[in-house]
């Protein structure tokens, strides 16, 4: 064994942990939500931390929640607050529509299992 | 080429086939897919040293072809697999050799780790999907041991074959 053979399963290590470490990274999948308001993209914000906003919908403002990872409407114009009353949402197979508003709140990433089993 | 070196060339085959065929029996079932030591790289890395560049690319590409004629698995997806690591690792193999830098160790897990190169590389071809290149790493790290192995045996086999098939030049 010469001095070349080993300083070559060293570099061999070194290019294996180089290697894991972006794979390591890219585990964890961030969530992304994003607004559309008339099919044009308003607002994009990440559901890692927990925030307020707010989008200006076609009967007034609609006020958004983050929080623990899920979103929310909140608040906002409509006769019958479907979407507000629709609560919490943190898949990525189910929107929140605010017909009214003409407002979509989508979630982005990685689709997570089926949305629906029929047995 | 003479006759005598031509039959010992069929017989190096011979025995890679053998070997191939053996490991193929008792896969190592481990955490990895696809993990093997690899001992058919013994005639190889073998021919390597104790002939030429030239010879070891004969058995190889030999071994390989009639290996996977004998399993039934010609140009099958496993017989593509072989012959891209076979392929890529004998271009490496016989760069480190000619090179003159690195011993017999350092030919053989060089040899070991394009082997696996080539392999991701042709699966990546072949599916399009990128699940394989998550091992690749593993894989590198594990082929630095079998590598080494194989180095070993084969140093044990060529240091016993000394002066029976003629000398050979390289310093193992």
């Amino acid at each position: 064994m010469r001095k070349a053979d080993k300083i070559l399963i060293v570099s061999i290590m070194i290019a294996c942990l180089v290697l894991i470490i972006p794979i390591m990274q890219n585990a964890p999948v961030s969530k992304e939500a994003v607004v559309q308001v008339k099919n044009k993209e308003v607002l994009r914000f990440s559901l890692l931390e927990n925030a307020n906003y707010a989008v200006d919908g076609t009967l007034g403002k609609v006020s958004i929640e983050v929080k623990d990872g899920a979103v929310r409407v909140k608040q906002e114009n409509s006769p019958h607050h479907y979407c507000s009353k629709q609560g919490f949402v943190d898949s990525v197979n189910t929107p929140i529509v605010c017909l009214p508003n003409e407002t979509v709140v989508r979630i982005e990433g990685q689709e997570d299992g089926e949305d629906v089993q029929i047995q | 080429m003479n006759t005598k070196k031509g039959v010992i060339l069929a017989f190096l085959i011979a025995l890679g086939i053998v070997f191939q065929l053996i490991e193929s029996f008792f896969p190592i079932v481990m955490v990895v897919p696809g993990y093997k030591i690899g001992i058919a790289n013994i005639v190889s890395l073998f021919a390597l040293y104790a002939y030429s560049p030239k010879d070891m690319v004969i058995v190889t590409t030999g071994r390989i072809f009639l290996a996977s004629l004998l399993q039934g698995t010609l140009f099958s997806i496993a017989f593509l697999l072989s012959v891209s690591g076979g392929l890529l690792s004998m271009f490496a193999m016989i760069l480190a050799y000619r090179s003159k830098i690195f011993s017999i160790y350092g030919v053989s897990v060089l040899g070991a780790c394009f082997h696996n190169v080539g392999q991701v590389l042709a699966i990546t071809y072949i599916y399009q999907q990128y699940f394989m290149q998550l091992f690749l790493p593993i894989l590198l790290a594990l082929s630095i041991v079998s590598g080494l192995c194989i180095a070993l045996l084969t140093r044990q086999i060529l240091l016993r074959m000394k002066g029976k098939l003629g000398l050979w030049k390289t310093s193992i």
